[in-house]
């Protein structure tokens, strides 16, 4: 017990542990030591102006992208590198992709499969990753899209959708892998103004409902406060402020996050 | 203060414009000018002594004739999927992080796309003029598990059926490389996100897409390979060109036994062409 006392990460084992993480591309630094931990169930929603790094934190993460320095742990274990005697090892391809199961990502641009169906979305990796039998896996698929409000799109093509349905049938295929972390890019950023709101209402009853860590980059300040445990306020490549929606909301106490909340909320 | 806008009354209204469309004097004349050279062309060949259009309709359906279009067929459709299948390959590898094997593939569709293929037929039907035999065995080593006289496995048909789908396959690998880097990067990181590695992500998420894109231009490769599958006649094929030619040889009606051949590539071509259109349909509906 005195052992782990000396360790914080080990006393608090936040579900994703960020800590320490520069991040380059090529001579550009986009992330600034930074440090985050995030509890089991947590949700919390990264905001900033663009160019701030929130994304490529995300994205790292997720280990889409490559860190430079420090280490990301996501349920005690290190993402894409094992340690051993000091020194990182790349993990091979099946290792690597075993973690990356465990957290699941929406994206901005939804990324849906264009010769899939909506079903089929949402069952192919359960089928070819979880090896769920496929009866089952399409069985569960179809009651996801009946929670995102798809029951009857099921056989329809991403293309025959609305953005706004397409990122529905998105979140439910992450979903669908029971990731213990989920993440959203921007979920509502490529979305017309008036498909935001049926997209923020599946991710509320996600959040509600679940217990899911949950990581939201997003620019809707209303969705955060009414659904974040807690805010981060990212300029810059470095977390400069955090806490709860209405401590970072209302009454922020950087100078920055004062200025972006000045210009975003009209 | 401004009158509420008013149309005119109107006493009768117009159903229909009445417009007296402007002349193109010179499109009549162009027009009028073609057709000429059409019917003097036509007429030309229908009419011209040296041409026996009776030897024509004799071969048209001989059994020869149509046995020579059998290979033809048979020799660009086997042509055509290994044709893919290797194309697929190269393309692959050619797009590995591996320098040597993309060296590889580069270095292969250099090789075959710049060589003609008429050279590519010539060197592979005479194979077995500088490698005796197909041998198993291990490299650079006197151990060999099986052995063939090339002389005995190297028939036309095989030497045909190599040739254009070497030669086809540098072509298409460039094709198919090029649908599979239209395939854009969301795809491939939806695919990481969910836990899928480059492999399955190959198999499930990008060769799928990718194909529908290379659809129509394949449909172009098998009606170009068709065509150049008459390349075969150089080494006797055995092909449709190989046995008009063979024919012309004994009855010396070189131009009638062309116009046999002629007839039935524009035929197949056709056919060919009216398949791929619906084909292209369907797949543009999804």
């Amino acid at each position: 017990m005195t052992l782990e006392m000396n360790d914080p990460i080990a006393t608090v084992p936040g579900m994703v542990e960020v800590a320490g993480v520069d991040k380059w591309f090529g001579q550009n630094q986009v992330l600034f030591d930074i440090d985050l931990s995030i509890a089991e169930g947590e949700m919390v929603c990264l905001i900033g102006p663009s160019g701030s790094g929130k994304s490529t934190l995300l994205r790292c993460i997720n280990h889409l992208e490559e860190i430079n320095t420090g280490r990301i742990r996501v349920g005690g274990e290190l993402i894409g590198y094992t340690e051993k005697r000091g020194r990182l090892h790349e993990m091979p391809e099946h290792e690597a992709c075993r973690q990356r199961v465990g957290v699941g990502m929406v994206f901005q641009q939804f990324n849906l499969f264009p010769h899939m169906t909506a079903l089929e979305n949402i069952a192919f990796a359960p089928i070819k990753i979880k090896k769920t039998p496929r009866a089952q896996a399409l069985a569960r698929a179809q009651s996801l899209l009946e929670r995102v409000g798809l029951g009857a799109k099921a056989g329809s093509y991403p293309s025959q959708l609305s953005g706004g349905q397409q990122q529905r049938v998105a979140i439910a295929r992450a979903v669908a892998m029971d990731p213990t972390v989920l993440l959203f890019d921007e979920p509502t950023s490529a979305l017309d103004p008036e498909l935001v709101g049926e997209v923020l209402e599946v991710m509320k009853d996600l959040v509600r409902t679940s217990n899911m860590t949950i990581v939201v980059v997003t620019h809707e300040m209303g969705f955060a406060r009414e659904v974040a445990d807690r805010v981060v306020f990212m300029a810059d490549g470095r977390v400069v402020e955090s806490g709860t929606p209405s401590q970072v909301l209302d009454t922020p106490q950087n100078a920055r996050t004062r200025e972006f909340l000045a210009a975003v909320i009209r | 203060m401004t009158a509420p806008v008013q149309s005119p009354p109107l006493l009768m209204r117009e159903t229909k414009l009445n417009v007296v469309p402007v002349r193109h004097w010179g499109r009549g004349v162009l027009a009028v000018v073609v057709a000429i050279i059409l019917v003097a062309v036509v007429a030309g060949l229908w009419t011209n002594p040296n041409i026996q259009w009776p030897v024509v309709w004799q071969f048209l359906f001989s059994p020869a004739i149509l046995k020579g279009l059998g290979t033809t067929l048979a020799i660009s459709a086997v042509a055509m999927v290994i044709a893919l299948v290797l194309s697929v390959i190269i393309a692959v590898m050619r797009i590995s992080p591996s320098r040597i094997v993309s060296g590889f593939a580069a270095g292969y569709v250099f090789l075959f796309r710049g060589i003609p293929m008429i050279v590519l037929l010539i060197f592979v039907g005479n194979l077995g003029l500088f490698f005796k035999n197909f041998a198993l065995g291990i490299p650079f080593t006197d151990i060999v598990f099986w052995s063939v006289p090339v002389k005995d496995v190297m028939t036309p048909f095989l030497a045909s059926v190599i040739g254009l789908s070497v030669a086809g396959s540098g072509y298409m690998a460039e094709i198919v490389r090029g649908g599979l880097l239209s395939i854009n990067r969301g795809q491939h990181e939806a695919a990481k996100a969910l836990g899928l590695n480059g492999t399955r992500t190959l198999r499930y998420i990008v060769l799928p897409q990718a194909m529908k894109v290379l659809l129509p231009p394949m449909g172009n490769e098998f009606i170009s390979m068709l065509k150049a599958s008459a390349i075969v006649s150089v080494i006797a094929g055995g092909d449709l060109l190989t046995v008009a030619l063979g024919i012309s040889g004994v009855n010396f009606r070189t131009i009638e036994m062309l116009i046999v051949a002629t007839i039935w590539y524009l035929l197949v071509i056709t056919v060919l062409t009216i398949v791929q259109h619906f084909v292209e349909k369907r797949v543009a509906a999804r």
